[in-house]
C-alpha cells in the first residue's frame, strides 16, 4: 500500500474513506468485552448474524471491541446495541436474538424484558445514552471506545483520527508544547505531574537522542482503563505519542504494555502496523521530514515496573528495580537519555487537545486539575464500570448519581482511591470534589482513577491488610524500609485482624509508617503507607475494636467472627449441610439446622449457598 | 569541574557539582554512617538507607540517601537532626531484623539505642545469613571485576546474591572480591592452603613458585592473563618474591 | 511441549539479537514450556552475549516467569481490590480445599497451577478467576471446584 505523503493528501483519503460509509444501514453492535465474552456474547453475535442472514435483512452486525468496549455493563452483559434507534438491550440470550430481529430491527418496536431498569425508581430505560450512567459522562478519553473498530486504520482517520499529527507536523515544536502547558494536562499515571512541563525539560536538555514512552502497564488493583483505551482505541495512544515525539524531539517511542493484557498487546501491534504502513509511522511522516517510530515492550508481571525509573530498566532488558532519582528521567532516563514517560490516558488525551486547541481543554475540570478523568468505579456499587466524568465530580454524585448507589441498600462507608499507593476516603469527605490535589490533601491520591466503593461490610483494617499484603508480594527488595518494614507492617496487621493486637500497635504502625514515607527508595515505598495511615486517621474506631474489644464491626476478619443459622429464617432444605467442606452442619429435613462452631474453618460456604438469608454473621 | 558551595550542619563547604553529599561530607570530616557505599564502585549505594540526611532547599525538606544524593548549588544538609535520627534508627531496627546477627549490623542499631528488634527475625530459609541485600558484592563482580558471576535474585524479602540456578556458577574466577566488599561479612569463602570455596565452588590455589605460599586462584590468574595478556610468568611468584 | 534446543532457538529467533529482547523471549520460553528452562537462559546468554547470571535474576524477579514446570491448566484467582471485597479469599480457599494445593503451587497431577494473581481488570465481573484464557465472572466459593473440575 502506497504511504501518505502529506498532509492534504491525509484529507483526501479521509474524503474517500467517508464517501464510502453507508449511514442509512441499521446496525446491530454486540460488546466483546472481556465480561459480554464470558456470558456468552459470541454465541449471540453468531445467532444474529445467522437469522439477519435467513431474513435477508441489509444490516451491519458488528462485533467485537468496535460496539462498545468494555462500557461498564458488563454484569449485565451480553450487551448489544441498536443503531440508529440508541437502543440498548442487556443480558441477551440467543434465544432472545428472533425476537429481537423481528420486533426491534423489522419493525423498530422495544423489547420491555431486555432494557435497562433504574435500580432505585424501577423506570425502564431503553435509550442507551439516557441511562443515568452514561448520561452524567463526557466521553473525551474514551471518545472513540465503542465507535471505532481498534483493529481497522481506517475507521480512526473516518473520525478524524491523524488529523492532530497533521496539525502537529506544521507547528514549531516550541508551540506544540506550550499548547499542551496551556492545556493544563496532568499526567494521569499517579502523580498528576503536568505534562507540557515534563515535555520541555526533556527537550531543554541537550543530547542527540531522546525518548518518549508510554507507561501500560497498569496495576494498581481495581483500575482498567488504560486496558480499555489499548483495547479499543490504541490508535489514539499512538498518535498522541507521535506528537509527543515531535515535541521533544525524539524518534523513537516504547510502549509498555502489563503482559496480562494481551488483547491490548494485539491491538497495539496491528495499531502500529498498520499505521507504519500508511507512513503515519516511520521516516519523513506525512513529507514532514520528522522520523518516528514505536516499540512494543511486554513488562513481565511486577507491578513495580509502574515505576518510571523500574519501567526504564526493564524496558532496558534488566530486572525492573527503580533506582534514585536525584537526577530525573527527563535528564537521564532510557538508557540514560533525556526521557518523557506518560501514561496511556495521557497521550490519548494529547491529540484531542492539539485539535481542539488548550483552551477547549482547560475550559474543564477544576483550578489545578484541567480536563475529564475516567474513573473505574467498582466494588459494592450498582452500576461498575469505566466512567469518564469532568475533573470536579464529586464522590457522592460519582457513586450515587453513576453508580446508582451502593449494591443491595446497604450503607456507603468509604471510596479507596489511588490503588495501594492511595488511601480511603470516609462517607464523611463525600462532597469532596475529585481531583489531583483534594484528594491528596486528604491522604488518599488519584493514582491512575481506581475508585473503589465500600460499604458497611467492608472492614477497614482488612482493607489495609490487603494492600500491604498486596505490596509485601510487590516489593522489589531493593531498600530496606520497603523490603522489610512491609513484611513487619503486615505482621502487626495480620496479628490485629487475629484478635491479637496489642495496645502498642498503632504507635508502632505509625512508627513503620514514617520510615516507609521518608525513607524509601522510590514512588512505591514512600506512598506505601497511605493505605494505613489512612484508615488509621479515619477508622481508628475500627482498629480498636479489633484491638480492645476484639470484634470485627463488620464481620469480615474470620477469627473475630462466628458463623451461625437463625432458626427463624431456616427451612431445613439442607443445601448448607450437603455443601459444607467441614460436615459441621447438622439438623433433619425441614427442620433448622444448627452449625458445629468448633469444627467451623468460616468457609462461607453455608453463606453462600443459602437461598433464604439464614446464615448470619455475629 | 564546576565547583558549588552547600551548607553542611551549619558549615559552609565547597565540593564539586554531582559528588555524593556523603563523599563531601566525609571530606570535611563528618560522619555519616554507610554500609553499602563504596566509593570505589560508581553503582553502589541507595539500598541500605542508613545514610539518610536531611536536605533542605527554600521551603521544602527531603530525606536522601547522601551517598548518591548529588551536591547542587544553594542545598542545606543536615545530617543528624532529631527527625532523620529517628528515620535512621527505624532503618536500623529493620536491617537487624534481617540480619540480626550481624555484629557491624548490631554494632550500628546500638549507636542508635536498638538492641532488640520489636519485629520477627528473618531465618536462614529466607535469604542468606547476614545478609541486608544491598547488592554491593554483584556490583563488584559486574562493575570492578567484570565477570558477572553473582547476581540479585527473587524479590522482596528473599531478595539475595546468588549464582545462576543457585548452583556453582561457570564464571565465577574464585577472586573473592564480593566477599570483601559485603559490609556485613556475609558471603562465606573458606580458604584452605590448597584450595578456596566460595559460591559452592572450590578452586586450586596458584602456589609461589619460591615459597609455595598459596596467593590467587588458578582460574582467577587464567582470567586476568586472558583479559589483560600478562605475562604467565607473573604468577609463577607471589606478590612478596616478584 | 518437551523442551528442544530447536524450539529454542526458533523462540530466541523471533526476536532482535538485542538486550531489550531478553524479556520477551523468556515470556515464550514460559507459554511455550510452561517454565523458563535452565537450558533456555544458557542459550539465550550465549546468542545475546549476557552473563547468564542476568538472565537467571530476571527469571527470578518477574511473576510472569516460573522456573518450575506449571500445571496444564492455569487457573488465575483475581486478587484485585473489588474481588476482595467478594470474597476472593475464600474462592481461593474453596481451591485449595478442593484440590490439596496451596496458592501458587501446581497440583500432584499436574493439572492446575493455582495462582493468586492482581488485579486482572475485570471488576465489574468480581469475583473473578481465569482459566487458562477463560473468564468466569461472579464466582462463588461453594461452584468454583465444580467449574474446574470440567478442565483435565
Amino acid at each position: 500500500m502506497a504511504t501518505i505523503q502529506s498532509a492534504d493528501q491525509l484529507e483526501k483519503v479521509r474524503e474517500t474513506l467517508r464517501a464510502g460509509v453507508k449511514h442509512d444501514l441499521p446496525s446491530v453492535l454486540v460488546c466483546f468485552g472481556t465480561g459480554c465474552q464470558a456470558n456468552g456474547a459470541r454465541d449471540v453475535a453468531a445467532a444474529l448474524e445467522e437469522e439477519i442472514k435467513k431474513q435477508g435483512l441489509a444490516v451491519n452486525v458488528s462485533i467485537g471491541l468496535k460496539t462498545t468496549g468494555c462500557h461498564g455493563y458488563c454484569e449485565n452483559g451480553p450487551l448489544v446495541v441498536l443503531r440508529p434507534q440508541d437502543v440498548l438491550y442487556l443480558k441477551v440470550k440467543p434465544k432472545d436474538v428472533p425476537e429481537i430481529v423481528e420486533k426491534s430491527i423489522k419493525e423498530g418496536a422495544i423489547i420491555d424484558r431486555l432494557v435497562y431498569k433504574d435500580v432505585n425508581t424501577k423506570a425502564a430505560i431503553a435509550k442507551y445514552h439516557e441511562i443515568p450512567f452514561y448520561a452524567y459522562q463526557k466521553r473525551i478519553a474514551l471518545r472513540n471506545i465503542g465507535t471505532v473498530d481498534p483493529c481497522v486504520i481506517d475507521d480512526y482517520l473516518i473520525n478524524d483520527g491523524y488529523k492532530a499529527l497533521a496539525k502537529t507536523l506544521t507547528m514549531d515544536p516550541e508551540a506544540v508544547i506550550k499548547e499542551i502547558e496551556e492545556s493544563g494536562l496532568r499526567g494521569r499515571g499517579g502523580g498528576g505531574f503536568p505534562a507540557g512541563r515534563k515535555w520541555r525539560s526533556c527537550r531543554a536538555v541537550e543530547s542527540d537522542v531522546r525518548y518518549v514512552m508510554c507507561n501500560g502497564d497498569e496495576g494498581d488493583p481495581g483500575a482498567f482503563m488504560d486496558r480499555s483505551i489499548m483495547e479499543g482505541d490504541p490508535h489514539s495512544v499512538i498518535e498522541g505519542m507521535i506528537i509527543g515525539g515531535y515535541a521533544v524531539g525524539a524518534r523513537q517511542g516504547y510502549v509498555y504494555v502489563r503482559d496480562e493484557y494481551p488483547l491490548a498487546v494485539k491491538n497495539l501491534e496491528i495499531a502500529i502496523d498498520a499505521a507504519r504502513e500508511k507512513g503515519l509511522l516511520g521516516k519523513n511522516i506525512l513529507g514532514s521530514g520528522f522520523d518516528f517510530d514505536i516499540k512494543i515492550s511486554r513488562g513481565g508481571g511486577a507491578f513495580v515496573c509502574g515505576e518510571s525509573s523500574a519501567l526504564m530498566r526493564s524496558l532496558e532488558g534488566k530486572v525492573g528495580e527503580p533506582r534514585a532519582k536525584y537526577i530525573r528521567s527527563v535528564e537521564k532516563g532510557l538508557y540514560d537519555k533525556p526521557s518523557v514517560l506518560n501514561n496511556v490516558e495521557t497521550w490519548n488525551n494529547v491529540p484531542v487537545i492539539m485539535l481542539n486547541g488548550a483552551a477547549w481543554y482547560a475550559a474543564m475540570g477544576t483550578e489545578g486539575s484541567k480536563g475529564t478523568k475516567v474513573f473505574s468505579l467498582v466494588g459494592k456499587v450498582n452500576n461498575t464500570g469505566l466512567v469518564e466524568v469532568p475533573m470536579g465530580i464529586t464522590i457522592k454524585e460519582l457513586v450515587e448519581k453513576i453508580g446508582g448507589g451502593v449494591l443491595g441498600g446497604k450503607a456507603f462507608k468509604a471510596v479507596q482511591t489511588g490503588g495501594p499507593s492511595g488511601g480511603c476516603i470516609p462517607k464523611e469527605l463525600a462532597d469532596l470534589p475529585i481531583d489531583f490535589d483534594s484528594l491528596t490533601k486528604v491522604g488518599s491520591m488519584m493514582g491512575s482513577g481506581g475508585i473503589i466503593v465500600m460499604d458497611e461490610n467492608t472492614c477497614m483494617v482488612d482493607v489495609a491488610r490487603y494492600f500491604i499484603d498486596f505490596l509485601v508480594q510487590e516489593s522489589c527488595g531493593k531498600c530496606a524500609p520497603c523490603r522489610d518494614g512491609l513484611p513487619r507492617m503486615l505482621g502487626i496487621l495480620n496479628g490485629i485482624t487475629e484478635g491479637k493486637g496489642t495496645a502498642e500497635d498503632i504507635d508502632t504502625l505509625n512508627e513503620l509508617c514514617d520510615v516507609l514515607t521518608w525513607g524509601a527508595l522510590c514512588g512505591l515505598g514512600t506512598s506505601a503507607a497511605n493505605p494505613v495511615l489512612s484508615t488509621l486517621k479515619y477508622f481508628k474506631d475500627e482498629y480498636l475494636a479489633h484491638i480492645r474489644d476484639k470484634k470485627c464491626p463488620a464481620g469480615v476478619c474470620k477469627a473475630l467472627i462466628t458463623y451461625r443459622i437463625i432458626a427463624e429464617k431456616c427451612t431445613g432444605c439442607m443445601l448448607c449441610a450437603k455443601n459444607c467442606p467441614q460436615k459441621c452442619i447438622t439438623g433433619e429435613k425441614k427442620m433448622p439446622h444448627v452449625i458445629d462452631e468448633s469444627k467451623c474453618i468460616k468457609c462461607g460456604i453455608c453463606y453462600d449457598v443459602c437461598k433464604f438469608d439464614a446464615v448470619m454473621i455475629q | 569541574m564546576k565547583k558549588v558551595k552547600i551548607v553542611i550542619n551549619g558549615k559552609t563547604v565547597e565540593g564539586v557539582q554531582d559528588q555524593s553529599v556523603l563523599s563531601l561530607a566525609r571530606e570535611n570530616g563528618m560522619y555519616i554512617p554507610s554500609l553499602c557505599y563504596n566509593a570505589e564502585v560508581q553503582s553502589s549505594g541507595g539500598s541500605c538507607r542508613v545514610c539518610l540526611v536531611e536536605v533542605h532547599q527554600g521551603k521544602s525538606m527531603r530525606v536522601v540517601t547522601s551517598c548518591n544524593y548529588p551536591v547542587r548549588e544553594g542545598i542545606e544538609v543536615k545530617t543528624d537532626t532529631e527527625f532523620v535520627r529517628k528515620i535512621r534508627k527505624g532503618v536500623l531496627e529493620l536491617l537487624l531484623c534481617r540480619a540480626p546477627e550481624s555484629s557491624e549490623i548490631k554494632e550500628l542499631a546500638a549507636r542508635d539505642g536498638i538492641t532488640e528488634p520489636r519485629f520477627f527475625t528473618d531465618g536462614p530459609d529466607v535469604h542468606l545469613k547476614n545478609c541486608i541485600a544491598c547488592s554491593l558484592c554483584t556490583q563488584v563482580c559486574e562493575d570492578v571485576v567484570g565477570v558477572s558471576a553473582i547476581s540479585m535474585v527473587n524479590r522482596g524479602r528473599e531478595k539475595q546474591p546468588a549464582a545462576p540456578y543457585m548452583k556453582a556458577s561457570n564464571a565465577c574466577i574464585g577472586c573473592g572480591a564480593c566477599a570483601y566488599a559485603c559490609p556485613t561479612g556475609a558471603i562465606e569463602m573458606t580458604d584452605t592452603p590448597d584450595a578456596r570455596t566460595i559460591w559452592g565452588k572450590t578452586f586450586e590455589m596458584q602456589k609461589c613458585s619460591v615459597c609455595s605460599t598459596p596467593f590467587i586462584p588458578k582460574e582467577q590468574a587464567e582470567w586476568i592473563i586472558k583479559t589483560t595478556g600478562k605475562d604467565r610468568a607473573f604468577f609463577e611468584k607471589c606478590p612478596t618474591h616478584r | 511441549m518437551d523442551v528442544t534446543i530447536a524450539k529454542v532457538d526458533e523462540i530466541i529467533g523471533r526476536y532482535g539479537k538485542t538486550e531489550e529482547s531478553i524479556l520477551a523471549v523468556l515470556q515464550d520460553f514460559q507459554r511455550e514450556f510452561r517454565y523458563v528452562p535452565e537450558e533456555g537462559m544458557k542459550r539465550l546468554a550465549g546468542v545475546l552475549d549476557v552473563p547468564e547470571s542476568r538472565i537467571y535474576a530476571m527469571g527470578t524477579f518477574y511473576k510472569a516467569l516460573s522456573l518450575e514446570p506449571r500445571g496444564k491448566h492455569t487457573v488465575k484467582v483475581c486478587m484485585g481490590t473489588a474481588c476482595h471485597l467478594k470474597g476472593a479469599n475464600q474462592i481461593l480457599e474453596a481451591i485449595e480445599r478442593g484440590f490439596s494445593v496451596k496458592r501458587n503451587h501446581t497440583t500432584k497431577d499436574k493439572n492446575f497451577t493455582v495462582e493468586s494473581v492482581n488485579c486482572v481488570g475485570a471488576c465489574a465481573m468480581a469475583p473473578v478467576i481465569v482459566v487458562d484464557e477463560d473468564y468466569h465472572g461472579h464466582a462463588r466459593s461453594s461452584k468454583v471446584v465444580d467449574i474446574l473440575k470440567k478442565y483435565n
